[in-house]
């Protein structure tokens, strides 16, 4: 068999003892080293922005969110200051409600979910033993789309343009808003929900697949766990706003009514898709932040962790049960009692996982030798934060409670307890316990006691009295109070500690960017920690592990003694780069066993360019300039396709490699084995949601209104919705025939089959549109949700046809063939997807109708 | 264990090997949650909305429906317990990289996510028992 048609591993694996501890001589260890070091140079000078290793991305994602961090607090000292004294007139009321609006809105978004990408980018690679993410490009794209969607968003307090209808935009408020600050919201931060997205397939890839050699489930980080947990969140979590946003600034621009009651429309279609997003989204910044605790306390405890598999269950069940409680944000609502009942049993169920992780890690202190550290005394003061948060939570969940505090100054002071202790307190306890892995310097023991006692004793200031203030009857979200009311003294208080949370975090920001220069060389492994990440060059090196080894325990640097020189010496797996390429090894899903050594994407400009392009498509619509935004979004697609062709499927030069350890790896993967397949699946799966969310406001308008659809409404022609469905499918059906007759040899048929699919897509999305045009999607929500679905399927086969055309071109050029046909697997994928969501579309489209 | 009944090596390796497991698997009991979350929110939003008249009719198959979904998460939890097989093994961490314990700690995982979903499912049965009305 030649090298080309090998398309599995070959040698011996696991190694064995003898293998292991045979040195390795230091002539070829110093040579392998060089040609790591070669291939994994950051860029220098002016092009350190085209970085996309992971240790570069994931620092700038930390410290920009850090920075959205820091400027929400200013508005919060700003609020806190205009309600220190009842009449107070520092802040006029439209100021009051933009700075309200942009705290929560950049703490949730700017903040909160971005920080746990940045973590995780620049974290997750290390716990694992790995060179990089998958797909670093996709990183830094997110990363970039990330600055431009934040940096507008939060420039618009500067023109006094900002989104006033709080974090959660409700209509009709946010809907009738003038001006252009809801439109800012919308498309602003839909493009960083799109980034985030990418994120989480960067993030879910990276721990089913590039994990080390060895490295099973059952003894991967549980880090890695609470990853794979929350971007499976994210999958489901963030795509039902997308689609609310998307029907959202469909009214905005174009008046079509689906918030608007007066036409059919609904108000509350908003509140459901926003809170399906936005209490998984508590969970989503909740978990991964716990997860860093999970991290820090058995090295603080100095054994393994109690209940690996509790905390495991506990992850997943939070993970699911989440989903299950978006209601009790909407119990004043006039709901039936019945259902609000379902949603209140789900919010007391889901403190049981909550809980048990909390009673785990309890568990692990006392059953260890407990040495304290300043990492440790954040995590404490995160579980006695979140525990009072998670009592109040308790409480809230109670409808006849709930109705009571309803908007009251008491859900602010929950809400910050939870988030507090649940986010803010273990990520600052993450930042010193990784800070020397991440900068190879130590922050100082001394300022991180005074800014955790500042921060802890000014967050319970601030917050404690406002439980008071809400249930003496202050409402959220008022930009002052008569003397009268009672709530002077309460405010104050609250004001003062806020005062004294900015000093703990003046230290703390001081601590963190002061010049460490005259420091000694901090310990390889300071905590004495047992999980991978600890094996670190200092001083720093690019390429990540300097051998990627095999792992057998959950704390391998605990039980492993010679591990740590077997890696530097290059003993394990990928110790050179024989080609100068940047490569990682990817390995199966349940036990990690080594498939490939896939070659990954190093410093490039195309990703900032496709950002720019990406976030003028989104910035433009902003203040209806359509013509410059749809020529930005071409650029930006063209932008994608010269990333994508010059560097990612392309036909290997040598299909096979040495690994090391006697086995040879392919470098070429196709189908379910590639990791790219992967990403397709997981964004499909999040699309997909997307897609559901649009249909099931379809049927929310039926069971909603008498009047869904309307006596008498015109409906969608139907022989042009058959007829658009069929030719979709028949386009799906070639695709999936084009691969095959590919990975047969027969190159001529595929080719054929990829001409005729897009010009049969293109008919179909002819015939979609021609079947709606007698309706007038203004006049009634009917006729707008039917028009929304079709604009959703159009879009969507656009980019099949971009798709097709992408393998035509790639199988004239010789870039995709019988053997390298991964572009052509992943085509077909989404082209599953899109023939799904053809077949819902119009069963909703054209048979719903005469159902109904 | 004596060794007349220790299973022969190949068929232990065949049992445990990578491609009888799935990730998914330990999700099933947590998906049966939702899928009974989903019924008993659409069937109630909907006979509210359009038949209030038939809410007990609705309540009595969401109730048959709840000893169904609790059948499942019995079974899988059953399932889960023989395969976690903790009473043989008295291993309880499952802490080791062999193929062995990661086949028993995915079944401890799934007895407990069962587990878990048994709570989730008699929580918000509750309401359907207890609430006579819409309103």
């Amino acid at each position: 068999m030649s090298d080309t048609d090998q398309t599995g591993p070959t040698g011996p694996y696991p190694p064995t003892a003898d293998m292991l501890a045979e040195p390795v001589p230091q002539g070829e260890q110093d040579r392998t080293a060089a040609e790591l070091r070669a291939a994994w140079a950051p860029p220098t000078g002016w092009r350190y922005f085209t970085a996309v290793n992971n240790s570069e991305v994931g620092l700038w994602y930390a410290l920009t969110a850090f920075g959205f961090m820091l400027l929400a607090g200013v508005l919060a000292l700003v609020m806190r200051l205009q309600l220190a004294l009842p009449d107070n007139d520092l802040i006029s009321a439209d100021r009051f409600n933009q700075f309200f609006t942009m705290h929560g809105s950049a703490m949730m978004f700017l903040f909160a979910v971005p920080m746990f990408e940045a973590i995780a980018i620049l974290i997750l690679p290390a716990f694992l033993g790995g060179r990089d993410m998958p797909f670093p490009r996709l990183s830094a794209f997110g990363f970039w789309c990330f600055v431009i969607g934040g940096v507008f968003v939060m420039g618009s307090l500067l023109f006094d343009a900002a989104p006033t209808a709080g974090w959660f935009m409700y209509p009709p408020l946010a809907t009738q808003d003038e001006g252009p600050g809801s439109d800012i919201w919308l498309l602003g931060l839909s493009f960083i929900e799109i980034a985030s997205i990418a994120a989480a397939v960067e993030l879910i890839v990276g721990a089913l697949k590039c994990r080390p050699p060895g490295m099973r489930v059952n003894i991967m980080p549980l880090y890695a766990w609470y990853v794979l947990v929350v971007g499976g969140m994210i999958l489901f979590a963030f795509p039902p706003l997308i689609a609310g946003d998307f029907l959202f600034e469909l009214e905005r621009s174009f008046d079509w009514p689906f918030f608007d009651p007066t036409r059919g429309g609904d108000p509350m279609l908003w509140q459901h898709l926003f809170w399906i997003f936005g209490h998984p989204e508590v969970y989503i910044v909740f978990l991964p932040s716990i997860a860093i605790a999970a991290m820090v306390i058995p090295t603080v405890a100095r054994r393994p962790i109690v209940g690996y598999s509790w905390i495991v269950l506990s992850a997943v069940g939070t993970g699911f049960l989440s989903f299950g409680l978006w209601v009790h944000h909407m119990f004043t609502t006039g709901l039936p009692n019945i259902s609000l009942g379902f949603f209140s049993a789900a919010s007391e169920a889901v403190v049981i996982p909550t809980g048990i992780q909390l009673f785990a890690f309890a568990a692990t202190l006392i059953a260890g030798r407990v040495k304290m550290s300043l990492p440790m005394l954040w995590i404490a003061g995160a579980l006695a934060i979140f525990t009072a948060g998670g009592l109040t939570g308790v409480m809230l969940a109670i409808a006849p409670f709930n109705w009571q505090v309803h908007d009251s100054y008491f859900i602010v002071a929950h809400l910050h307890y939870t988030l507090f202790g649940g986010m803010v307190f273990p990520v600052i306890a993450g930042v010193y316990y990784f800070f020397p892995f991440i900068r190879k310097k130590m922050l100082s023991e001394r300022l991180g006691r005074w800014a955790f006692w500042l921060i802890f004793t000014g967050f319970n200031v601030t917050f404690l009295p406002m439980h008071l203030t809400g249930l003496l009857g202050m409402p959220r979200r008022i930009f002052t109070y008569p003397e009268a009311s009672g709530w002077g003294w309460l405010n104050m208080i609250s004001t003062l500690g806020a005062f004294v949370i900015a000093a703990g975090f003046v230290v703390f920001v001081w601590d963190l960017l002061r010049s460490k220069g005259s420091q000694t060389q901090v310990p390889r492994n300071p905590w004495d920690a047992g999980t991978l990440e600890w094996s670190h060059d200092v001083p720093e090196e690019y390429w990540g592990a300097r051998s990627i080894p095999h792992i057998t325990s959950r704390y391998p640097l605990w039980d492993d003694p010679d591990l740590v020189a077997r890696m530097d010496a290059g003993r394990y797996y990928l110790p050179d780069s024989p080609h100068g390429h940047r490569e990682t090894l990817v390995t199966s899903v349940i036990d990690a066993s080594p498939e490939l050594a896939q070659r990954v994407t190093g410093p490039t400009w195309i990703t900032l360019w496709a950002a720019a392009f990406t976030g003028g498509a989104f910035i433009f619509p902003t203040f209806h300039m359509y013509p410059p935004a749809i020529v930005s979004g071409a650029f930006a697609v063209v932008c994608i396709l010269y990333w994508l062709w010059t560097s990612t499927a392309r036909p290997p030069e040598h299909g096979m490699r040495d690994a090391g350890l006697g086995l040879r790896l392919p470098t070429y993967a196709s189908g379910p084995k590639a990791v790219g397949w992967w990403a397709v699946w997981i964004t499909m799966l999040g699309d997909a949601t997307a897609f559901a969310s649009v249909v099931f406001g379809f049927f929310f308008y039926w069971t909603a209104k008498p009047d869904f659809p309307p006596e008498g409404a015109m409906h969608a022609a139907p022989a042009l919705v058959g007829l658009a469905v069929l030719v979709l499918a028949l386009s799906w059906a070639l695709t999936l025939g084009a691969r095959h007759w590919n990975g047969a040899g027969r190159v001529g048929a595929a080719r054929g089959a990829l001409v005729a699919a897009p010009l049969l897509a293109a008919g179909g999305c002819a015939a979609l549109i021609a079947s709606v045009q007698a309706l007038e999607p203004a006049s009634h929500v009917y006729p707008a949700i039917i028009w929304a679905l079709m604009i959703w399927v159009v879009a969507h086969a656009m980019v099949g046809i971009i798709m097709q055309l992408y393998c035509l071109a790639g199988s004239v050029s010789g870039k995709l063939t019988p053997r390298h046909d991964a572009d052509l697997w992943n085509v077909t994928l989404f082209w599953h997807f899109l023939c799904l969501t053809v077949l819902v579309a119009g069963a909703v489209i054209g048979l719903a109708p005469g159902v109904l | 264990m004596s060794d007349e009944h220790r299973p022969d090596p190949d068929e232990e390796r065949r049992e445990f090997r990578e491609e009888r497991e799935s990730l998914w698997r330990i999700t099933l009991a947590p998906a049966t949650w939702v899928a009974h979350f989903v019924a008993s929110y659409g069937v109630v939003a909907v006979t509210c909305a359009k038949a209030p008249d038939l809410l007990g009719a609705a309540r009595l198959g969401l109730g048959l429906f709840t000893l169904v979904a609790l059948a499942i998460i019995l079974w899988l939890g059953w399932r889960a317990w023989r395969q976690w097989d903790v009473r043989n093994t008295g291993d309880y961490t499952n802490a080791l990289g062999e193929a062995e314990d990661r086949h028993q700690f995915l079944g401890h995982a799934a007895v407990l996510l069962a587990l878990i979903s048994a709570i989730g499912v008699v929580y918000g049965t509750l309401p359907v028992v207890m609430l006579e009305t819409c309103r």
